[in-house]
């Protein structure tokens, strides 16, 4: 009888120290963003930021990911069209179709999808790259010539990929739409002028300010974890690997999280 | 002859998973070269690292030229940290900048917007020719395209291309073949005495160390297990101390340390 409340007392303390750890590990991420934030804002402020370090992150997160975001929106408007064809056929009138793709496109896949993408394609860099200056000491050798990271390495992250990924996700739409039209001609036989014809039908264009917005949500807070991952990592090559793991995690966590908040915050 | 202490390290205390200083009291004096020596993971980086920052102990101050380094605010660190060279141990130079912008970041910010691009090259030209690496051959590689030896000499020309009256040298000659090592060496001394800087050396090459410095010191177990000149280190009768002179005394240090 005391052996067994003993184990069931100590297995209550293990899963209170437990919560209290992982209470305490995301105080602290909060805390260390919030300061990351304080440090970037500072920095844009006060113009230390180059806009050359800008562009050339503009360049690295938005051109080089462009292929990667339009094969993935291609086939987004592809699959769409295909299931609500196959749903509709002989349900519903087809021009319906436009609609839903379009709709589907701009409200979900296009900004979710690309930000997914560039989680694994920009983040995951983003967190490998920072964790190995910080791993090879780097970031110290920053510090020890009198010169400040964050305005060098984490403001220009932040700030083109809250100018790139609206960009990307507007690329991302509209690709996704033609994909989704073409593939409607070719597998249910529903011409342009019908699908546009549809599309148009249900068409708000609050639609795509929700879509935009968030873009540039989405795109605020990929580098911002990203960059506060990479910059806390500690270990080695195998401490570089485990935290960018940690990071896609963690960014992909905050991507669906927000994806569902977004629809009480801004549709009716 | 040195002068009065330039660096003071006061009861710092800094523990990570456990404790690595345990309250060290340190003065370093001007215009010596000081050799810290001890074992691996021992807290001889950590207490470089604290003189300018790098590392925030969980008690204690560093005092640079009477000038608190941790309680100083960020103004007053800044000014330290352009006083100050660090020659970190694998170079970590930026691995996205040539070798001709990795050396200019070592020009204090202040000092960088009153120089015209043309002043900026001339100084970088000449402090590379100081580290006997040539200007022309260097100046547009970028670190992967640059031998270790190579490295470490970009470092020390970031570190010296400021003007500091310290450097701190962290493991400088880690990883190179015995002629690099010393090459490195020698242009330890040669830059101490042409820039007339104090410098603190960390460094697991005992002879090395014991030739160069003025004064030495170990640590072991988070404290000062010695602190003389080099001759009292080479006389000690301290086991440990013995072992790091002496590769029969090693030996017997290792079964010291293995029974206690």
């Amino acid at each position: 009888m005391t052996r067994h409340s003993d184990s069931l007392f100590s297995r209550g303390q293990r899963w209170l120290a437990g919560v209290a750890r992982a209470g305490h590990a995301v105080l602290r991420h909060a805390g260390e963003i919030a300061i990351l934030l304080r440090d970037i804002a500072v920095a844009l402020v006060g113009l230390r930021v180059s806009l050359r370090s800008i562009v050339r992150q503009m360049y690295v997160m938005g051109v080089q990911s462009l292929p990667i975001v339009i094969i993935t929106a291609v086939l987004a408007g592809i699959v769409t069209s295909q299931q609500g064809g196959y749903q509709f056929t002989g349900a519903i009138p087809l021009y319906v179709l436009g609609s839903v793709v379009s709709e589907s496109v701009i409200l979900e896949m296009g900004p979710v999808l690309t930000a997914i993408v560039l989680v694994g394609r920009v983040g995951a860099r983003i967190t490998a790259e920072l964790g190995t200056m910080k791993v090879s000491e780097q970031i110290d050798a920053f510090y020890s010539v009198g010169r400040d990271p964050v305005p060098i390495l984490a403001a220009p992250r932040v700030v083109a990929g809250i100018i790139v990924v609206p960009v990307l996700v507007a690329i991302a739409n509209l690709v996704g739409i033609l994909s989704g039209m073409i593939s409607a001609q070719i597998t249910v036989g529903l011409g342009p002028n019908s699908f546009l014809y549809g599309a148009r039908l249900y068409w708000h264009s609050w639609d795509l300010v929700y879509s935009l917005t968030k873009a540039l949500v989405f795109g605020f807070t990929i580098p911002v974890i990203a960059i506060h991952m990479g910059l806390r990592t500690e270990g080695g090559a195998e401490g570089v690997g485990k935290t960018t793991t940690q990071a896609v995690m963690f960014m992909t966590l905050a991507v669906l999280v927000m994806d569902a908040l977004f629809p009480p915050l801004m549709l009716d | 002859m040195h002068g009065d202490p330039i660096i003071r390290y006061r009861g710092l205390y800094k523990a990570f998973d456990l404790p690595v200083l345990r309250g060290i009291d340190l003065d370093i004096l001007q215009g010596e070269m000081f050799g810290l020596f001890g074992a691996s993971g021992v807290g001889k980086s950590v207490l470089l690292k604290t003189t300018i920052g790098l590392i925030v102990p969980d008690q204690g101050d560093v005092e640079v030229d009477g000038k608190s380094v941790f309680f100083g605010g960020p103004q007053a660190l800044r000014r330290i940290r352009d006083r100050v060279g660090y020659v970190f141990q694998h170079a970590a130079l930026f691995d996205s900048l040539n070798v001709f912008e990795n050396v200019e970041t070592g020009l204090p910010v202040r000092r960088l917007r009153s120089m015209s691009r043309m002043q900026i090259a001339r100084v970088v030209w000449e402090v590379l020719e100081r580290v006997l690496l040539d200007p022309r051959e260097v100046m547009r590689k970028i670190p992967s395209e640059l031998s270790g030896g190579m490295k470490k000499r970009v470092g020390i020309a970031r570190a010296i291309v400021g003007g500091p009256d310290i450097l701190l040298w962290d493991e400088p000659t880690t990883g190179l073949d015995p002629v690099n090592t010393a090459g490195v060496q020698r242009q330890i001394r040669r830059l101490s005495r042409e820039l007339d800087v104090t410098s603190v050396i960390v460094t697991h090459d005992i002879e090395g160390g014991l030739d160069m410095c003025d004064r030495v010191a170990m640590l072991e177990g988070g404290r000062l297990r010695f602190l003389g000149t080099p001759m009292g280190f080479r006389m000690s009768t301290d086991p440990l101390v013995r072992a790091f002179v002496d590769r029969a005394a090693a030996e017997a240090a290792v079964d010291l340390v293995a029974t206690t």
